[in-house]
């Protein structure tokens, strides 16, 4: 196992490779001076330009400014932001705390609501249940995210405040903080449950074909035949089973809502890196851009990491780093 | 020279300052501080008690600074401005220039060289004395360019001072030779050429003083100590919120409120739901939503002001959206075809059409608020169908006969397609055939700089309330914001003549006539001038927000 994990921490090193190379050459291709990106419609004066032009070696070829790059990354330097003139590494020290713990709430969310919806429509299957389940999940996934988390906004933070007097509500936006009337915690349940919707509903989706596919095995009947008892068989033996295409949805579901959460950022406000990214790119912001992928790319490649150990605690038959029997 | 009695706080009551010439002496004089104000007259004229306490909760994006070293936009400037007072204010209620950290300024008869006497026993935020050597430290922090990694961008301002050359361009100075701290409270300044409107760019809420702690750099960026009514209250939280509260040594008249929490909000909309929740007390509102706020909230009676049951402000502002021409296009330098798209732009339609009337057409390129806006002032700047047939005529292509189709460019988001769009069938009625090139932000600037664009948009926002500030930035020869690559050698030499007028009415005259002769070639369509879009909560009295976007945050109290 021990093998296993250090020759897939080794390939981190030409996927990091891979990545940061593929975007310096986006970045060459993609038209947009970055500099005058900062001034916007403004004109900057041609001073000011060629200064902040040398100063970030952009008017060095683009392999020379690829090695300062890397020099930088192994002084632990991520950059500094052409237009927020602050290290890249402050930004997204600051902000990925946020997008963490939202992306946790987000999974938990899916997991105990997904996997609870799942369960039910498999077990009930077409019955009335199933399918007002299904269909909850079938306009959850058609929803789009900015408007289903600008409805919570309203009902939850505008009407109810109303109708109780003051008395009951959530916050609309933000994350919460001394300006903010709430518990820190109650900031995170709208956006949390927006963030989670779609993918909840992929959750349900996946659980219950899985768990209905599981049932029909041998050794569920099996199971069955022995005596044991429904709510037994299930939990015991067909869920474990069953979570595996359940897991590694989730899995890859943390790396992109950690990173993508862009639409439910930005209607909730929330300070996370997915909307930092997205406008840094419009802004031409490279060393955001770049900080922010190699960030994303190493958090995802541990995840998958994660992931790939926990499926041998779900099937004792897979085993890592060991030879095959002869 | 006449001292006159007035402080900042009560400029409401319409006294006026010598920001004006007196000629005679060919000096300028500024004035006193005096007393400060308690009462207030509401909407019946009856005087009421100020509250104090309470802090204001304030919609903000995300600024790009809030240290004066590069305040370049609109959110980082409201910030600013109750953090720092620069040396003189601009009253756009009395159209004056009012003492801030200055109490009074004199000028030389040649309009080079300015003498500002601070006011005695004002102090920073962390205690330390506000003096001219503390004005002269501010302005040579934007001037020094290896002070960061980004040179600040707004170092222009302070372009005319002798020694900027040397020291921002050139490098080969660590100071402004140009500033003297003569004594404690008295600040010389002596400029490259007559600049009579100097007085108004040091109103410029970036060229405040900054205090010896601000040589660390970064931690004074993130939270600024000033000498403004208002301080930072811990540091800034990014796309968070800013936190300020009241100066209590603060040498004017205190603020009224204990605070003020600046809620960043990344979404217009995501804002006005939390002012529709109560949680804000300002807030942008949100396209299509102006007529059920104001009838919810009721208009401002000046546009301006909010109290409770006029909440709503729709005041026009100081900024102009324009389709800039390339002047040096083969077909966009002929006058009168230009004259023609202008005409045939219909205006109205677009600010209703579009923005429910927050916009208002534009008349020409001065927007209402400056000084020296009048009404009409662009003969061609109005919606006239025959008119604009009759041009197209003149210009050699009856009925767009013989013109090939001329290219609209635009960035894409926002309203500009929109817009563009209604130019193109506007064009469309005349015979003029207009394709729409929609460009990524990032490759619409690039192809203004290269002079790529045969017609696109652009807006200014006015840095000062002068109209130098329109004319100079966007139609002297070869200066960087002149992206219509307009260039008339008369226009650049009565704008240096102008420059140089002390008396203020025969310096606005001068600059009409320039305004006059720049508008008789049309060599930009101006569409419309931007009004504003907020609202405040029932709670806030005496809200002011200028035309130029800037809060007075000293006179608003809450009610409860």
């Amino acid at each position: 196992m021990l093998q296993y994990i250090i020759r897939r921490i080794l390939q981190f090193i030409p996927v990091f490779l891979g990545v940061t190379i593929i975007l310096f050459t986006l970045r060459a291709v993609i038209p947009g001076d970055p500099v005058r990106m900062i001034a916007g419609e403004r004109a900057i004066p041609e001073t000011t330009y060629q200064m902040i032009v040398q100063n970030n070696h952009l008017d060095q070829p683009i392999y020379t400014q690829y090695v300062y790059y890397l020099s930088d990354l192994l002084h632990g330097d991520l950059g500094h932001s052409y237009q927020k003139n602050r290290s890249v590494l402050d930004i997204f020290a600051e902000k990925l705390p946020y997008s963490a713990s939202l992306a946790l709430c987000a999974i938990l969310v899916e997991i105990i609501i997904g996997l609870l919806v799942g369960i039910i429509s498999a077990i009930k299957k077409y019955s009335f249940i199933d399918l007002l389940l299904t269909l909850s999940t079938s306009i959850l996934v058609s929803m789009p995210v900015f408007w289903l988390g600008m409805l919570l906004q309203t009902f939850f933070g505008v009407w109810l405040k109303g109708w109780t007097g003051g008395a009951l509500s959530l916050p609309v936006s933000g994350a919460g903080g001394p300006i903010s009337a709430y518990p820190p915690i109650l900031h995170y349940i709208l956006p949390a449950v927006t963030l989670a919707s779609v993918s909840l509903a992929f959750t349900a989706r996946i659980m219950r074909s899985q768990l209905l596919e599981v049932m029909n095995q041998d050794y569920i009947r099996t199971a069955f035949a022995k005596g044991l008892s429904k709510r037994a068989v299930i939990v015991k033996h067909a869920l474990k089973n069953a979570m595996i295409p359940v897991i590694t949805f989730i899995g890859i579901d943390f790396g992109t809502m950690l990173s993508s959460a862009i639409l439910t950022e930005s209607v909730f406000s929330w300070p996370g890196i997915g909307r930092e990214i997205f406008l840094a790119i419009g802004q031409r912001d490279w060393p955001i851009v770049m900080g922010g992928v190699v960030l994303i790319v190493i958090i995802v490649m541990i995840i998958n990491l994660i992931i790939d150990i926990s499926y041998a605690l779900f099937d004792p038959r897979i085993r890592y780093g060991k030879k095959k029997a002869e | 020279m006449g001292k006159h009695e007035i402080t900042r706080r009560n400029f409401v009551a319409g006294a006026a300052v010598a920001g004006a010439a007196a000629a005679g002496a060919g000096l300028l004089t500024g004035c006193q501080a005096g007393g400060s104000a308690n009462t207030t007259t509401d909407g019946g004229g009856a005087a009421s008690e100020k509250k104090t306490g309470g802090t204001f909760e304030y919609y903000i994006n995300e600024p790009a600074y809030i240290d004066p070293y590069n305040l370049k936009e609109s959110e980082g400037t409201m910030v600013s401005s109750c953090l720092f007072d620069s040396l003189l204010s601009y009253d756009y209620r009395t159209q004056q220039l009012v003492p801030a950290a200055a109490e009074s300024y004199e000028a030389s008869a040649d309009a080079t060289v300015f003498t500002f006497h601070l006011r005695r026993g004002a102090k920073f935020h962390n205690g330390d004395p506000v003096d001219a050597t503390a004005f002269k430290r501010g302005w040579e922090r934007i001037c020094n360019p290896n002070i960061s990694k980004a040179p600040s961008e707004i170092s222009y301002h302070l372009a005319q001072i002798k020694g900027y050359k040397e020291m921002f361009e050139d490098k080969k100075a660590t100071s402004l030779a140009g500033v003297k701290a003569v004594d404690a409270l008295t600040l010389e300044v002596t400029l490259t050429a007559a600049y009579a409107d100097f007085p108004y760019i040091l109103s410029h809420p970036a060229l405040g003083p900054v205090p010896a702690a601000a040589k660390d750099f970064d931690s004074f960026t993130e939270a600024p100590i000033g000498n403004g009514p208002f301080m930072i209250d811990d540091t800034w939280k990014h796309d968070q919120y800013i936190r300020l509260k009241r100066f209590e040594d603060y040498y004017d008249q205190k603020a009224y409120i204990d605070g003020i929490d600046f809620n960043i909000v990344a979404k217009v909309d995501t804002a006005y739901t939390e002012f529709q929740a109560g949680n804000l007390d300002f807030a942008m509102i949100p396209k299509g939503q102006i007529e059920a706020a104001l009838a919810a909230y009721g208009e401002s009676e000046d546009g301006y002001t909010s109290q409770p049951g006029k909440q709503t402000l729709l005041g026009p502002e100081s900024s102009v959206y324009y389709l800039v021409i390339n002047n040096t296009d083969p077909v966009m330098e002929n006058q009168k075809l230009r004259e023609a798209i202008s005409y045939a732009v219909n205006r109205q339609a677009i600010c209703t059409a579009i923005f429910q009337d927050t916009r208002v057409p534009a008349d020409g390129l001065i927007p209402p608020g400056i000084k020296g806006y009048h009404a009409g002032a662009w003969a061609a700047s109005y919606y006239d169908i025959e008119k604009a047939k009759q041009a197209l005529a003149e210009a050699g292509f009856p009925n767009g006969e013989g013109l090939a189709p001329i290219k609209l460019s635009y960035n894409t988001g926002g309203d500009h397609e929109s817009i563009m769009q209604m130019i193109q069938s506007d064009l469309h009625a005349i015979g003029i055939e207009a394709e729409l090139e929609a460009l990524e932000w990032a490759r619409y600037l690039g192809a203004l700089a290269e002079g790529k664009v045969q017609i696109g948009r652009l807006a200014w926002v006015a840095d000062y309330p002068i109209m130098e500030n329109f004319l100079y930035s966007l139609f002297y020869t070869n200066n960087g914001d002149n992206l219509s690559k307009y260039s008339n050698p008369e226009v650049d030499k009565q704008i240096m003549a102008a420059r140089g007028v002390l008396d203020d009415d025969a310096r606005i005259a001068a600059f009409q006539k320039v305004d006059e002769l720049i508008q008789s070639t049309t060599p930009i369509v101006p569409i419309m001038f931007y009004k504003h879009n907020r609202v405040c909560s029932e709670r806030v009295n005496d809200f002011y927000f200028s035309p130029n976007i800037i809060p007075d945050m000293v006179n608003t109290w809450l009610s409860a």
